[in-house]
């Protein structure tokens, strides 16, 4: 089903969420117009596209939008048939889905080690290396490049955030997860991922990230000082950040 | 561990997100086990660990021998496997009110139920604060309902189907907070007894006191 709407994209530039969804459209040849959005500044407009969440990523299609990245990539999948994301065999999509799944709840747990010190930052750093055990477990004598086989997929997509922001919160957060003699094939398919053409040429500049989330945990562990985990998630109130552009 | 039937449900009875699966494949037309989980127990069957291990939760389907994990997994999936000969279909056909249908149902299992268990464990003005919230939310997916007779519009299908067993837990909300949700929310309270005269919703959804009640017990009210 071919479209030729006009597609935009309202993203953040270090937002691993709309990045992917980026990485989609590129897999699949469909040009996009991008918006940045400062979400430490927002506009209007995100009001008006995400009333509920006031979030990005955002996908316009026309006079249609999506939300959520992972239901992003599913909307891309279904509207544009070139180069398939999800696998055909509904088990396998099934899988695909719960993988993806996964990778949400590491990143919860990665950025919370991020962010956090002292036993909270044990704990974290705990479920988020099980977390990467089951990704490993899944990847682990796999032939194929890429978790959709020689083609990059949907739960590459999912995951591939694993593979460029993970390095740079683990230095940044003095942390290891990804420890490459423990998970040899997690860090083989980082690799893999990493060197995709349409990836490479769209990553978010690590100089910059390093900077960036230098400030963002700063801020995080001051929050979480005062008002402990979930309040420093509910009430976080941050300045903007240094000047990463 | 061998399963004899082609299609198993694992859940327990109280546990509004096996409900979903269970009323989905009843839609569909799928004859199913159902195997209980006895969620009060503190160890996990034999059963569920071996076939959701990453999670160690219910609800899982096995489908031929194979295990699918996560409700709404669980439900896209038996949406792609049983169409066709008449099954209905569970998401819409177009790309973007999938997008819409999904969105919503990613917005119940994370605001929403998040909102009902801060509620259920607070207590004093803490509980008022919460009640508010949960009540908003409520009046959110309202407004996404509108006056259509379910979320999919005519037809009762993935929205619909997601959202139905939080209902069972609506008399539990009501008694905890002292409100009445016919007075909140009057549209979703028609649609809810209009989903409950569908046989899938009446065979699976189970009493709201005893809903309640369990519910008492995992989160510790008195």
């Amino acid at each position: 089903m071919e479209s030729k709407e006009i597609v935009k994209v309202v993203g953040f530039w270090v937002s691993p969420y709309s990045l992917r969804v980026e990485w989609a459209l590129r897999l699949k040849g469909v040009e996009y117009e991008y918006i940045e959005e400062d979400i430490f500044n927002k506009t209007p407009l995100l009001s008006e596209l995400n009333p509920v969440h006031k979030k990005v990523p955002v996908l316009i299609h026309g006079e249609k939008v999506a939300l959520e990245s992972l239901i992003i990539l599913e909307y891309i999948d279904e509207t544009w048939k070139q180069v398939p994301l999800l696998p055909e065999d509904p088990y396998d999509r099934a899988m695909a889905r719960f993988l993806a799944d996964l990778g949400e709840k590491l990143f919860v747990n990665a950025f919370m080690a991020l962010c956090s010190e002292g036993d909270e930052k044990e704990k974290t750093l705990k479920l988020a290396t099980e977390a990467v055990e089951k990704i490993e477990e899944e990847l682990k004598g796999k032939t194929s490049k890429f978790c959709g086989g020689e083609n990059m997929g949907y739960l590459d997509l999912a995951l591939g955030w694993i593979s460029h922001w993970l390095p740079v919160w683990e230095e940044v957060g003095c942390m290891k997860i990804v420890d490459p003699i423990q998970f040899p094939s997690t860090t083989l398919w980082m690799e893999n991922f990493l060197n995709h053409p349409v990836i490479k040429e769209k990553l978010p500049p690590r100089d910059k990230m390093v900077i960036y989330f230098q400030w963002l945990r700063k801020e995080m562990v001051s929050q979480i000082a005062k008002y402990g985990p979930n309040g420093a998630w509910a009430i976080l109130k941050l300045k903007s950040p240094p000047n990463y552009r | 561990m061998t399963i004899e039937s082609d299609v198993v449900v694992v859940n327990f009875w109280g546990n509004g997100f096996g409900m979903r699966v269970r009323i989905a494949l009843e839609e569909k037309g799928v004859t199913y086990e159902y195997k209980e989980e006895d969620l009060t127990a503190i160890q996990r069957s034999q059963l569920v660990l071996e076939m959701n291990p990453v999670r160690r939760s219910v609800p899982i389907l096995i489908h031929q021998g194979r295990p699918v994990c996560e409700s709404i997994n669980i439900l896209e999936y038996i949406d792609e496997v049983w169409k066709g000969n008449g099954a209905p279909h569970l998401l819409p056909h177009d790309p973007s009110d999938r997008a819409i249908a999904r969105f919503w149902v990613h917005f119940i299992d994370n605001k929403l139920f998040s909102s009902q268990t801060k509620f259920l464990k607070s207590k004093g003005e803490a509980k008022e604060e919460c009640k508010k919230e949960l009540i908003a939310e409520f009046k959110q997916l309202e407004d996404v309902l509108g006056d259509k007779s379910y979320f999919g519009g005519d037809n009762f299908g993935f929205l619909d189907i997601a959202f139905i067993p939080i209902s069972s837990m609506f008399y539990g909300y009501e008694t905890h907070g002292n409100f009445k949700f016919e007075e909140e929310c009057p549209k979703l309270s028609a649609w809810v007894r209009g989903c409950a005269t569908r046989e899938s919703v009446a065979n699976v959804l189970p009493d709201p006191l005893e809903m309640y009640e369990v519910h008492k017990i995992f989160y510790g009210i008195q």
